[in-house]
């Protein structure tokens, strides 16, 4: 019966695609925590959870998050890989970057399926 | 596609205003359609030097969210003898304004770069201007860095007065080069002897030497330009004049970046 062999054959391969999911997150979750040691916490202590990401704010980065927050300013919204097609840089450590703006509160994240954006949140 | 162009300096004075609607003027009659803006919120000149007196809106509406770009657009082509080629978007000149402009936010501030960021899409693509010139204000202004962010080149306007060299000198270390701007030089108001004197070898040499970028143009002290009191846009009015030609340089050397 066809039906029941699709159903089937689906399975395996929801399963894995789920696990890959999780992989890739917990993969994001470990470059944010390898980021946060290098830099011993220094950055984020004081910040709070939403800071505007204005120019003078950008000026006073470290060079490494500057290039790519200024490419998300211009893309508006973009994945890692959108991100490291223009920096030039391995999208894992795009990603890192990325996901540490988001610690620092310049940057929102949001999930579709399984791309995540980043944006600047510009509405108060 | 288009390039966006911003006129920059570390003091007031240097000429930026004079540089930036010449330039517009020099690329317009050579056939580009530029757009030049007036992103000197604290001290506006284009309203004045072209004397727009009213408007539908200023480009101070525009980074407020209260219209759109083309709601600004001035086509001031039958200035300069020409047709849908030059374009201004004035800032609001009134003390209210300034007023207003200067006490903005920094989440303001980071809106107002979305909103500077996004006349690439809305002027140079949809719009097909091959040019879009900014005027800008002295130092390290909101408005100014948020132009330079949103800038392919920065020309920046300098004097040999020791502060602004040394000022200049800074800037482009601790601003330009963060951003990774492409950053030119322009010598305002140097004494036409010493010009003629140093050669252009020696003062392309020397501006390398002390500034580490190259040099764009060098435009001597002109007392016709002094004379003018900033009522004609120069080189329309003046074809002949040296200053012209050296405009005219700059605008063929930009051209080709």
């Amino acid at each position: 019966m066809p039906s029941q062999e699709t159903l089937e054959s689906k399975k395996p391969l929801q399963v894995l695609e789920k696990i890959k999911e999780n992989l890739e997150r917990l993969n994001e979750k470990m470059e944010v925590m390898i980021e946060l040691q290098k830099h011993e916490r220094k950055e984020f202590q004081t910040l709070p959870s939403e800071a505007p990401l204005d120019v003078m704010t950008l000026l006073s980065m470290p060079d490494h998050l500057r290039k790519t927050a200024m490419t998300v300013c211009r893309l508006g919204r973009a994945t890692a890989e959108e991100i490291a097609q223009q920096t030039r840089r391995a999208r894992a450590v795009e990603s890192a970057y990325l996901n540490q703006l988001v610690i620092m509160g310049y940057l929102k994240k949001e999930r579709k399926g399984r791309k995540a954006y980043f944006y600047v949140e510009k509405e108060s | 596609m288009g390039k966006i162009v911003a006129v920059h300096s570390y003091k007031g004075g240097t000429g930026k205003t004079l540089l930036s609607t010449n330039l517009a003027v020099t690329l317009a009659k050579k056939g580009k359609k530029v757009c030049l803006l007036d992103l000197d919120f604290r001290a506006p000149s284009l309203a004045t030097l072209l004397n727009i007196e009213k408007t539908q809106h200023w480009l101070n509406d525009y980074l407020n969210g209260i219209c759109e770009i083309d709601k600004v657009l001035i086509d001031l082509s039958d200035r300069i003898a020409s047709k849908e080629k030059f374009f201004v978007c004035p800032a609001n000149p009134s003390v209210e304004a300034i007023r207003d402009m200067s006490s903005k936010d920094r989440k303001w501030e980071m809106r107002a770069l979305g909103r500077i960021l996004s006349l690439r899409n809305s002027l140079l693509n949809d719009k097909g201007f091959d040019y879009i010139v900014f005027d800008t204000s002295p130092g390290l202004q909101y408005s100014s860095i948020n132009a330079i962010v949103a800038a392919d080149i920065v020309i920046v306007a300098t004097t040999f007065d020791s502060s602004d060299v040394e000022g200049t000198r800074r800037m482009l270390r601790e601003l330009y080069d963060l951003f990774e701007k492409k950053t030119e030089i322009v010598l305002n108001k140097v004494l036409y002897v010493d010009s003629v004197r140093a050669g252009k070898d020696k003062l392309q040499a020397m501006v390398k030497n002390i500034y580490e970028v190259p040099l764009l143009g060098v435009i001597p002290c002109f007392c016709e330009i002094s004379r003018a009191e900033g009522k004609i846009i120069f080189v329309h009015e003046k074809p002949d004049h040296p200053f012209t030609k050296i405009l005219d340089e700059i605008a063929n050397k930009i051209d080709k970046l």
